[in-house]
C-alpha cells in the first residue's frame, strides 16, 4: 500500500488544510507503488517550494535542491547511475520560471526522469506572488489589479521541446491522474505531468477561491478533456475562456537519454 | 473493511465531503480537542470498497482515500462476521 512509502513519524505535513500537494503525493506514491519498484532504487528530487517538500515526507533517498535546479540535479543523478528510477516534483515557479532552462533542455535531451509539477499558479510559500502561470486577470501580491501578462501553458513548451509524454490533469481528477503517472513512469524518456492543483491559503484567497472546495468546483467544471474537444469541437473554434484542456497530449519515442543497457 | 478517518491527520478541509459519490461524510459538526471540524461518517456501510472488495479482489473507487491532502482516510480490515454457538439453557 502508499503507507509503506510514507514516513510516519513525518505526517502530518506542514501543507496548509486543502491543499492539493498531499493529494498530487497520493496519486504519485500510489502510481510508484504499481510499478513494483525497489524503494532504494528510486530517488525523489525536488527544488524549493510548497510542492518541493513532498520528498522529504517519503521514504526513500531524496534531494532537496537550490531553487529551480532539481532538474539539473536529477539529470546528474541520472547520468552517474543510470540505473535509478528518478522522479521529480517541482512546482510551477520552481519549474517555468527559474528553472525554465533547464527544463527546457531536458526535455530537448529527453533524459529519463519523470517530472511532477504541482501548477498552483502562484508562488505559494513565499507569500503569494504571481508566478509565471498566474493566469490573466487574476490578483496576487505582485500583481494586485489583476495579472495582465499572458501565462505560460506547460504542456505545449514540453511537447515543442520534445519530451517523450506529456499530459495535464487536475487535482481533481485523481484516477486519470493515477494513471497518467503510471504511464509517464513506464515511458522511456522525458516525460511531464502537469498537475493544476488549488492553493486555498494563497491564490484561493485572493480570487474568491477561499475554500479548497471552491477551487475543485472550478477544476471540476473548467477542465475539458482533450479527446473529446478534438472530437466534438468544430476545427478552429477557441476553448471557453477560464477552461483549459486536460488529457494525455503527447507519447512517441524520441531518441532518449540515461536509460541504461540492459533495460 | 472498514472506513477509518485519522483524526490526528485530518485538517478539516471537506473535500472528502465533495468527492464521495455516497455522500458518505458529512461536514463535521463539532470541533476536536485541536480545534479542527473533522468529517463525520454517515453510514459508511454504503462505501463499495467496503461492501465489495471481497468479491472483487481488487480495491473499488478509492477517490476518497486518494483526494485526502492529509492521507487521513484508510479502510481497516475487519474480523470477518463469526457466527456464536448460543446454548439454551433450560
Amino acid at each position: 500500500m502508499r503507507d509503506d512509502w510514507l514516513r510516519e513519524d513525518r505526517l502530518p505535513h506542514i501543507y496548509c488544510a486543502g491543499c492539493g500537494n498531499g493529494t498530487i503525493m497520493n496519486c504519485v506514491l500510489e502510481a510508484v507503488e504499481k510499478t513494483g519498484w525497489d524503494q532504494k532504487k528510486t530517488i525523489f528530487i525536488s527544488g524549493i517550494g510548497c510542492s518541493s517538500r513532498a520528498p522529504g515526507y517519503i521514504l526513500t533517498d531524496s534531494l532537496h535542491t537550490t531553487h529551480g535546479r532539481a532538474i539539473a540535479f536529477a539529470t546528474g543523478v541520472k547520468m552517474a547511475n543510470p540505473s535509478l528510477h528518478v522522479v521529480v516534483f517541482t512546482g510551477d515557479g520552481d519549474l517555468a520560471a527559474i528553472g525554465g532552462n533547464h527544463f527546457i533542455h531536458a526535455c530537448r535531451r529527453n533524459i529519463d526522469i519523470t517530472v511532477v509539477c504541482m501548477n498552483n499558479h502562484i508562488y505559494g510559500m513565499t507569500g503569494g506572488q504571481g508566478s509565471p502561470t498566474t493566469p490573466i486577470g487574476k490578483t496576487s501580491t505582485t500583481t494586485p489589479y489583476g495579472a495582465d501578462e499572458a501565462p505560460f501553458d506547460l504542456a505545449e513548451l514540453a511537447m515543442a521541446a520534445g519530451a517523450n509524454y506529456v499530459a495535464r490533469w487536475t487535482s481533481f481528477h485523481v484516477k486519470q491522474l493515477t494513471d497518467s503517472v503510471l504511464t509517464g513512469l513506464n515511458t522511456p524518456g522525458f516525460s511531464l505531468i502537469e498537475v493544476r492543483c488549488q492553493c486555498p491559503t494563497s491564490y484561493g484567497r485572493r480570487n474568491k477561491y477561499r475554500e479548497p472546495v471552491d477551487y475543485m468546483t472550478y477544476l471540476k467544471s473548467h477542465a475539458v478533456l482533450k479527446e473529446k474537444w478534438e472530437r466534438s469541437a468544430a476545427p478552429g473554434t477557441e476553448l471557453p475562456v477560464d477552461s483549459f484542456l486536460v488529457g494525455e497530449f503527447v507519447r512517441r519515442q524520441r531518441p532518449v537519454m540515461g536509460v541504461p543497457d540492459e533495460a | 473493511m472498514k472506513l477509518e478517518i485519522d483524526e490526528s491527520r485530518c485538517k478539516g478541509c471537506n473535500l472528502c465531503t465533495m468527492v464521495c459519490p455516497y455522500k458518505i461524510y458529512r461536514p463535521g459538526s463539532r470541533p476536536n480537542r485541536r480545534g479542527i471540524y473533522v468529517p463525520d461518517l454517515d453510514q459508511p456501510e454504503r462505501c463499495p470498497n467496503c461492501r465489495l472488495q471481497g468479491l472483487y479482489g481488487r480495491r473499488l473507487c478509492g477517490v476518497c482515500a486518494l483526494i485526502c491532502p492529509d492521507q487521513a482516510i484508510r479502510w481497516v480490515p475487519e474480523k470477518p462476521f463469526e457466527p456464536m454457538k448460543v446454548v439454551i439453557e433450560y
